[in-house]
């Protein structure tokens, strides 16, 4: 139904697409793989009327098309699910499902009741946990998603595409989606699906397009392909997507918390970090693993418990505090917490720091540029030199300078949240090194994670969370399962 | 081609510039030309202020008002007997002092700047026009007309003045702690909070720098009238925000230049002068820097929507 050819798009002078090709055909689910920076998300707008494409051919069921806007898209059938951040967050569920189309009545009026019947039926026909009254800003990720399916579907289009619907949802919700997107499947729909979980391609995929540098280097059938070769093309080398940390012995207590506790959020979570470990965090969405590490960084008041760096009780009122007694928090936004986008590496590299490349207030932006270059080459940062805004990196590289923030800040406790939500795989590999490096220079590392193969991967020990509270300890080498049976047992999905 | 958007706004100044001199004979002329730099100066002076707070992410609508109490409290200390020096220390001194209220409502009550800033423009024009009953003053000593007025090495003091606050409002950008933090802060708030960046300190000391070359402006505008008017500065909120704004200033913060500002108020103070040279009326003229604005917003914005 959908035939892209030799597709072509440049940014100023970046290219984004050299020669991308994709096929799509009803009643699949496609995937759409690659690297960060590979294309998709541009290759995907064009599809959607996002983006104009600069050469190359669209065809829409056998016939060339131009797309000048999503609406014009919507118009012969191709729709996208957005990222939960296109949501109206005042309006309701139903009202967000319908904007655009709101289909009035002569005199211009919004049918609300309506609406909210038609969208209540949409709801009930998919059983999501939604109401069509419910105001957008009260729902969860997962839910503001499930909106956004909603809002796709209900236009009747044939065409849709999910740009990695599943990287905010829990193992639940995350079931229900591949569920949905089978379903759609069945009724002869197309569908693109854009994922990072490489765990998640055979439970909804059909055929593949890999997409590499802004070129379609792979198209075929998934079954054909194993997970590593998978990989391989993605990143047009040989990776081991399997890391492994050989731990050493810790040290003295660095990081020990006593009875954390944060009404209707934490109940007595304690726990300690050596120097050399990394400590690995498990739960599901919501387990209170977020809420622990901006306790602990002083992002959030806590009503109870003691938080001790190196032997001393720190008093925590705001991230000041807990900066200045060494403690970093990689957060698992960092496009919104972490980085100054529109400003250079060097900038966000000294953020934390500034008192070391100045002198009584005045900057010596000559050892900030030594400093960044130095980050840089250490940290195996792609970038064209320091003064590259940080908004213009790929997102592994975006990661590594938030590290080389809080290295350059001295810290010796790190808290990692979801330190590779949104990396590719050849990062995800870099980042862990990166841990190893900073647990091996003597620092205590904590690791939230929901992939659990990685936090197997790096973690010498792993707690796992539950509604607000720890409820055991595993050593590394333990298995999925027994994560889960902890982290999931005893609540009603 | 990306470096000829960078230069765009002052190509605009220039070719202004040069199709002024043709067309107007009386342009080039140098008791013109000290009076577009005095015209301009108060402006400029106060945009200068107005560009670290819009760089920070914030804006503040009181500097008008600022700018009325300044003038008006340094010139009564003269009215009383205080020197000139001293008036003038007590204007620029009311105005860092609004600054200081502005940026510690704003940080302190957690209130978007623009209604803070809305409120106090209020205030502090009430105030003003409460201290002075509403009736200006005019027993200023003869002297103080040189800060406005006045020549050095032929060139009008103010210019020299503007130069002096140009160079170091952009060393305090480019160079320093403070400055990098108001980019940092503009830029993205949270993400200072998280690298334990004293926020509200910072931010409050930008405010207090605004206010403070607001009150300077202050008594510039004093000195050229020779009175201190209750009322003066009304409307110079919007202009120094223009200029910012012109120059490509971004009210979603991060991003400003003190260059870029300059330039934006002498796009307007070219625009405003030549307009009465060749007999534009005033209403034409005011339009005309309404497209201007708009025109120059709108070239950024697509140079930045092509770099991305």
């Amino acid at each position: 139904m959908l035939q892209l050819r030799n597709i072509q798009k440049r940014y100023g002078g970046v290219t984004a697409l050299r020669d991308a090709n994709l096929t799509v055909n009803g009643g699949e689910v496609h995937l759409l793989l690659g690297e960060n920076g590979a294309g998709k998300s541009t290759l995907m707008k064009i599809v959607a009327g996002l983006v104009e494409r600069d050469s190359g051919q669209m065809l829409w069921n056998g016939n060339e098309v131009f797309l000048k806007s999503p609406a014009e898209a919507q118009a012969i059938g191709i729709a996208m699910v957005h990222q939960e951040s296109l949501l109206a967050p005042h309006l309701s569920v139903a009202e967000n499902i319908f904007l655009g189309r709101e289909d009035p009545n002569p005199f211009g009026f919004v049918a609300r009741r309506k609406m909210a019947e038609r969208a209540a039926q949409l709801i009930e026909q998919h059983h999501f946990p939604l109401q069509a009254d419910w105001r957008v800003d009260r729902l969860s990720p997962a839910g503001k998603q499930l909106v956004e399916i909603c809002r796709a579907i209900q236009h009747g289009s044939s065409l849709l595409i999910f740009d990695e619907p599943t990287s905010s949802l829990s193992g639940a919700e995350t079931e229900e989606v591949f569920r949905i997107v089978r379903t759609l499947r069945e009724r002869g729909m197309g569908v693109i699906y854009i994922t990072h979980r490489l765990e998640e391609l055979r439970a909804v995929g059909n055929r593949v397009t890999i997409l590499r540098d802004g070129a379609t280097v792979h198209e075929g059938e998934l079954a054909e392909l194993t997970t590593n070769q998978i990989i391989s093309k993605m990143v047009g080398r040989e990776v081991t997507a399997i890391y492994h940390r050989n731990a050493l012995p810790a040290g003295e207590p660095l990081l020990e918390v006593r009875n954390l506790s944060v009404k209707g959020k934490l109940y007595d979570v304690s726990l300690t970090i050596r120097a050399g470990e990394i400590v690995g965090l498990a739960g599901l969405i919501g387990a209170g693993r977020t809420e622990f590490c901006r306790a602990v960084f002083g992002a959030d008041p806590f009503d109870s418990g003691t938080i001790a760096v190196a032997g001393k009780t720190i008093q925590l009122n705001s991230p000041r505090e807990a900066v200045a007694t060494g403690i970093a928090l990689i957060t698992e936004d960092r496009q919104l917490t972490g980085l100054a986008l529109r400003l250079p590496i060097t900038v966000n590299t000294t953020l934390a720091n500034v008192a070391a490349v100045s002198r009584a207030g005045v900057l010596n932006l000559g050892k900030e540029n030594e400093v960044t270059a130095e980050y840089i080459r250490k940290l195996r940062i792609r970038a064209a030199s320091g003064q590259q805004l940080a908004g213009r990196l790929s997102g592994g590289n975006q990661q590594k300078v938030v590290i080389a923030k809080w290295v350059f800040r001295g810290a010796r406790v790190f808290l990692f949240d979801e330190p590779t939500r949104g990396i590719d795989v050849g990062a995800k590999v870099e980042v862990f090194e990166l841990m190893d490096e900073l647990a091996r220079s003597g620092a205590a590392v904590l690791m939230v994670s929901s992939e659990m193969p990685e936090l197997l991967q790096v973690a010498d020990r792993i707690l796992v969370m539950r509604q607000g509270r720890i409820t055991g300890e595993l050593p590394g080498r333990t298995t999925q399962e027994e994560i889960m049976h902890l982290a999931a047992v005893d609540t009603k999905i | 081609m990306k470096q000829l958007h960078r230069l765009l706004p002052f190509l605009s100044l220039i070719i202004l510039f040069v199709a002024l001199a043709i067309a107007s004979p009386h342009f080039l002329t140098s008791t013109n030309l000290s009076s577009v730099v005095r015209q301009t100066a108060v402006i400029n002076i106060m945009a200068l202020g107005m560009t670290i707070i819009i760089i920070s992410g914030g804006i503040d609508l009181s500097v008008g008002a600022i700018l009325g109490m300044g003038g008006l409290l340094g010139t009564m200390a003269m009215e009383r007997g205080y020197s000139i020096p001293m008036g003038i220390a007590i204007g620029i001194g009311a105005g860092l002092l609004c600054g200081l209220v502005n940026g510690t409502l704003i940080t302190r009550l957690k209130i978007a700047p623009f209604i803070v800033t809305l409120g106090t423009l209020g205030i502090f024009r009430g105030l003003t026009l409460i201290i002075s009953k509403g009736l200006p003053v005019h027993k200023v000593p003869e002297g103080f007309s040189f800060l406005g007025e006045g020549t050095v090495l032929k060139v009008p003091f103010v210019l020299w003045l503007l130069v002096a606050c140009a160079l170091a409002m952009h060393f305090t950008l480019e160079h320093t702690r403070l400055g990098r933090y108001a980019f940092a802060i503009g830029s993205n708030s949270a993400a200072a909070i998280y690298a334990g960046i004293p926020v509200a300190f910072h931010t409050t000391a930008v405010y207090a720098i605004g206010g403070m070359l607001t009150g300077l402006a202050g008594m510039i505008e004093a000195s050229r009238l020779m009175t201190g008017q209750p009322t003066a500065g009304q409307g110079y909120e919007l202009q120094a925000i223009a200029a910012v704004v012109i120059g490509g200033g971004s009210l979603h913060g991060g991003e400003g230049s003190v260059v870029g500002t300059l330039i934006g108020a002498f796009i307007m103070g070219l625009l405003s002068n030549g307009s009465d040279l060749l007999g534009v009326s005033n209403y034409v003229q005011q339009v005309v820097i309404g497209v201007v604005i708009i025109l120059a917003v709108t070239v950024d914005e697509l140079r930045k929507r092509r770099a991305v």
